[in-house]
């Protein structure tokens, strides 16, 4: 039988040698390595984006992994990655984040975000200034706003999330959260605030477009309703770019990757498909 | 190790005790291999163990280095004695989730104890053979369960309980979080003492009985001061893992960074605000910094619980 086992191992070597010299002689030569790190949002977006990269130039390990949005441009900062995604621009100041200096932001994608209630509430229609009177406690029942007599439940993502920067910046206009109080709860990521929102009567919150369902209700802001349609007519500005933040030299083949992201190729085609908006929408 | 003088039985120790005993004179004789592998086996084993030592001091070691960093910008007393949490502007005061943790960790076991016991009681004295090896197996099980699993029960089921019975907008606080870690620990301290209290020796309880005590004299009087180290060790074991406890209780707590004043109020403890808060700190902060110190200081909660668990487990060897 030995002569059989040696004859397998020879054709078997000859087979891989054989698929990997054919499929790199068909793509590029393109080679090297992209480390990804970064916002939990704009995860699905870079892996699929980085298994079409892959059959196209079949050189380039891509490794994409995901914490909270400030990790990207920090990881970028101390070169454990090449690509830091980042919910918000972070070559610029936020509320509660100094800028990453040295570092050049990607636009790759437009993420609009909801502001959302439990379907018990029969409230569908809120004013800017009556979104910052509710999430920073100033207005605590619903029959102030227009609803029933019930006390509001403020739901929250922790102070951190690319999520909270934005809705933050975009639909309070920077004013300010509240910290405490008896009906207010902070969750840490977006699954949690949607099973939050569905699960408590009273309850409101906020998310990506992306995640609300028909358990909930998406707010109307202003009389806008948040729809892709009306981001894109820019009627609805409670929407960010998401971004991907690299360091001022990037090696070739993270040059590459964001081409291919930002490529109408993909803006067009897995971009929509993930729920996401094209950049070139908005122009 | 292995001792030469002794290691052939004398109706075997033919050949092989003697090359034992005497070198054979070649560079590399049985004697000396045996000697040699002895002694690296002796000090493989001593290296495993310096390095789960190690371990733990490096561990120690790290979370005290970088948590003492918030002492830098924070101190002391703000750190320990003030509630507010807002890392935003710069206020680390750690108190309500220290106050948090102690104040879940009683609840639970005011809860868990008592019931614990008397599962114990049960199992131990008045349960049939064929239902303890029953129930012994089951309770086991339990313990098994990922507390995620729990966690999840606790806000699918037991949240909209509380909504609907106290009539309370949020249901989430102490009260959800102790109820979901007593049903965690209870089968910790049931099983534990249920040994503590079958091991109780049997003239104990014959002599009870024989001086005229009722069932439940014998029991109150006798077996449970008899088995009080064990069943201590026991309620330590549960403590340790209500103060660990993670997954579970984020998942009920309400993350609120304040001091519960009431049952129903959404708070923080040490562990939930950590893993609330590690994924989207900046690395080089004081806000960072705090967090360690939160983590260090839960380390040594448990390590002088650990310590605890080892004096009761002295004490109960002498009863």
């Amino acid at each position: 039988m030995k002569w059989f086992k040696k004859l397998a191992v020879v054709t078997l070597a000859a087979a891989f040698t054989l698929s990997a010299v054919t499929s790199a002689g068909a793509a590029s030569k393109l080679s090297g390595k992209v480390v990804i790190n970064g916002s939990s949002a704009l995860l699905p977006l870079t892996l699929q984006a980085a298994n079409e990269f892959k059959k196209l130039h079949p050189k380039v390990k891509i490794s994409a992994s995901a914490a909270g949005s400030v990790t990207g441009p920090q990881a970028v900062r101390k070169g454990i990655a090449d690509i830091g995604a980042c919910d918000w621009d972070a070559s610029t100041d936020v509320p509660g984040f100094k800028k990453f200096t040295g570092q050049v932001a990607n636009k790759v994608a437009v993420i609009p975000f909801a502001a959302v209630v439990n379907s018990n509430v029969k409230v569908d229609n809120l004013t800017t200034k009556q979104l910052q009177d509710i999430f920073s406690g100033k207005v605590t029942n619903w029959k102030d706003v227009g609803g029933s007599d019930a006390e509001i439940v403020v739901v929250n993502r922790s102070f951190g999330s690319g999520t909270r920067v934005n809705f933050q910046l975009k639909a309070l206009k920077g004013s300010d959260f509240m910290s405490k109080g008896s009906n207010y709860k902070e969750v840490k990521s977006s699954g949690d605030m949607k099973t939050a929102v569905e699960s408590t009567p009273n309850a409101i919150g906020y998310m990506d477009l992306a995640y609300v369902t028909s358990k909930m209700t998406a707010l109307k802001i202003d009389g806008v309703a948040p729809t892709e349609a009306n981001v894109i007519n820019k009627k609805y500005d409670v929407w960010s770019y998401g971004y991907y933040m690299t360091s001022e030299k990037p090696s070739d083949a993270t040059k590459e990757f964001i081409k291919y992201v930002q490529s109408a190729k993909f803006q067009n085609g897995s971009l929509k498909k993930l729920k996401f908006i094209p950049i070139s929408a908005m122009k | 190790m292995l001792n030469p003088s002794t290691a052939g039985q004398p109706a075997a120790a033919g050949e092989l005790g003697s090359s034992l005993k005497s070198r054979s004179g070649k560079p590399f004789d049985r004697k000396s291999r045996l000697f040699f592998t002895n002694r690296l086996f002796r000090y493989i084993c001593i290296g495993c163990a310096a390095f789960v030592c190690l371990i733990l001091l490096a561990i120690l070691g790290l979370m005290f280095r970088t948590g003492i960093l918030t002492f830098r910008d924070v101190s002391l007393s703000e750190f320990f004695f003030s509630a507010e949490w807002v890392p935003e502007n710069e206020q680390y005061g750690a108190l309500s989730f220290i106050f948090g943790t102690l104040a879940l960790t009683l609840l639970t076991l005011a809860i868990s104890v008592p019931i614990s016991i008397f599962v114990a009681v049960f199992l131990a004295v008045m349960t049939p053979g064929w239902l303890k090896n029953l129930l012994r197996p089951v309770m086991d099980l339990l313990v098994g369960i990922p507390s995620v699993v729990y966690g999840y029960l606790g806000l699918t089921i037991l949240i909209p309980l509380i909504r609907d019975l106290t009539g309370s907008s949020m249901g989430d606080g102490l009260l959800a979080a102790s109820l979901v870690l007593t049903v965690m620990v209870l089968p910790t301290i049931s099983r534990i003492s249920d040994d503590a209290i079958s091991a109780v020796p049997k003239r104990y309880v014959d002599a009870s009985y024989a001086l005229g005590g009722t069932r439940f004299q014998t029991i109150f009087k006798v077996m449970l001061p008899a088995a009080k180290s064990g069943i201590m060790y026991a309620v330590i074991l549960g403590m340790a893992r209500a103060i660990g406890e993670t997954m579970a209780v984020v998942m009920v707590i309400g993350n609120t960074p304040q001091l519960a004043d009431s049952l129903l109020k959404p708070t923080s403890v040490l562990t939930s605000n950590i893993v609330m808060q590690i994924p989207n700190v900046p690395f080089d902060s004081t806000w960072n910094y705090a967090l360690y110190m939160m983590g260090f200081l839960l380390l040594v909660i448990s390590l002088l619980m650990i310590v605890a668990v080892r004096l009761f487990q002295r004490k109960g060897g002498r009863v």
